[in-house]
């Protein structure tokens, strides 16, 4: 099976993940280990002086050799999400960002001009520019067009667990962008992320449906199969739907 | 002088370049993966020793933490 290819960079797995909302420190490890992804999503956020400075994320996912994507999350304008962009840049010694500005704060839905704007500045500016979209065929085309390395869809609102929502816009959204299709955000369980790779998704990046699953590790161990058996049946192709059975043993030779 | 440092007002010696400043809030400049933007710039680490701080600076330091 291809691997993903992001930029100049291959991945065998096609899982991302996020490294939010675990029960603790020791849980989001092993989780990101049994999930076997090679990519891991962090924030920028201001660094506090209220003495410890709590666990080193950076250097523990360095020591581990994942590849860090830093989010702009919290931004709701494109000037906020370039600057935390290259906050990222220059903290992290990355030039890949996954471009989140948010139009609402309770819906968390993308602000599609704000967003559009700030790629074209971060794309210009040098950055491998991975958005978090929504699942529209039009607005994905254009963040291709701009220069984005891949279109990140959402499948429904972030951390709602309510799967693909719209199955036939991702569908669209593959035949029409060529650069990979990573569906982000909505996943709640494994069959979720099976269906968005069945569509031809090239990935799925999801946090909250193993952060806050009951045993995380096992959540995380069961999207690694979705995800690869998603793929698999992908390519094998699937058959068409028909409403009436066919008989699948033979219907000659019978008994009489 | 005055300068915001995240947010927070905070009194220091006049003309304290950034990696001084970083010492005062006991932060490691050599500490991979902190960046340190001022009024809005973002000053790559190899200037922070030559940039100084100013009167009324803006001075934002992030760092990663857990996200999605």
């Amino acid at each position: 099976m291809q691997e993903l290819k992001i930029a100049d960079q291959t991945y065998a797995s096609r899982l991302l993940i996020g490294t939010a909302g675990y029960p603790n420190f020791h849980i989001m490890t092993e989780s990101i280990a049994a999930s076997g992804a090679e990519i891991a999503t962090v924030s920028m956020r201001r660094v506090k002086f209220t003495g410890t400075s709590g666990e080193n994320l950076f250097a523990l996912l360095r020591e581990r050799d994942m590849t860090i994507l830093p989010n702009t999350a919290g931004c709701f304008t494109a000037k906020d999400a370039i600057l935390t962009a290259n906050l990222a840049r220059e903290a992290l010694e990355t030039s890949l960002i996954k471009l989140e500005v948010i139009g609402d704060e309770e819906t968390l839905f993308p602000d599609v001009e704000q967003l559009l704007n700030a790629a074209e500045t971060l794309v210009k500016d040098g950055f491998t520019v991975l958005p978090y979209c929504n699942d529209d065929p039009i607005t994905c085309k254009k963040l291709e067009d701009l220069g984005c390395a891949a279109v990140m869809p959402l499948g429904a609102p972030i951390g709602s667990g309510m799967g693909i929502r719209n199955p036939y816009n991702i569908q669209i959204i593959r035949d029409l962008v060529q650069v990979p299709l990573i569906v982000d955000a909505g996943v709640g369980t494994a069959s979720d992320a099976a269906i968005a790779m069945e569509l031809g998704c090239d990935g799925v990046l999801l946090n909250t449906a193993v952060a806050k699953a009951h045993r995380p590790v096992l959540m995380a161990e069961a999207m690694k199969k979705a995800v690869e058996a998603g793929r698999a049946a992908f390519l094998a192709g699937r058959i068409p739907r028909k409403l009436y059975a066919t008989a699948s043993s033979p219907q000659t030779g019978m008994i009489e | 002088m005055k300068i915001h440092v995240n947010g927070e007002e905070k009194t220091v010696d006049p003309n304290l370049n950034i990696c001084d400043l970083l010492i005062v809030l006991e932060l490691n400049p050599k500490q991979a993966g902190i960046a340190v933007a001022v009024n809005r710039e973002v000053v790559p680490k190899t200037a922070w020793q030559a940039t100084e701080l100013r009167e009324n600076s803006d001075v934002e330091i992030i760092r990663a933490v857990q996200g999605g």
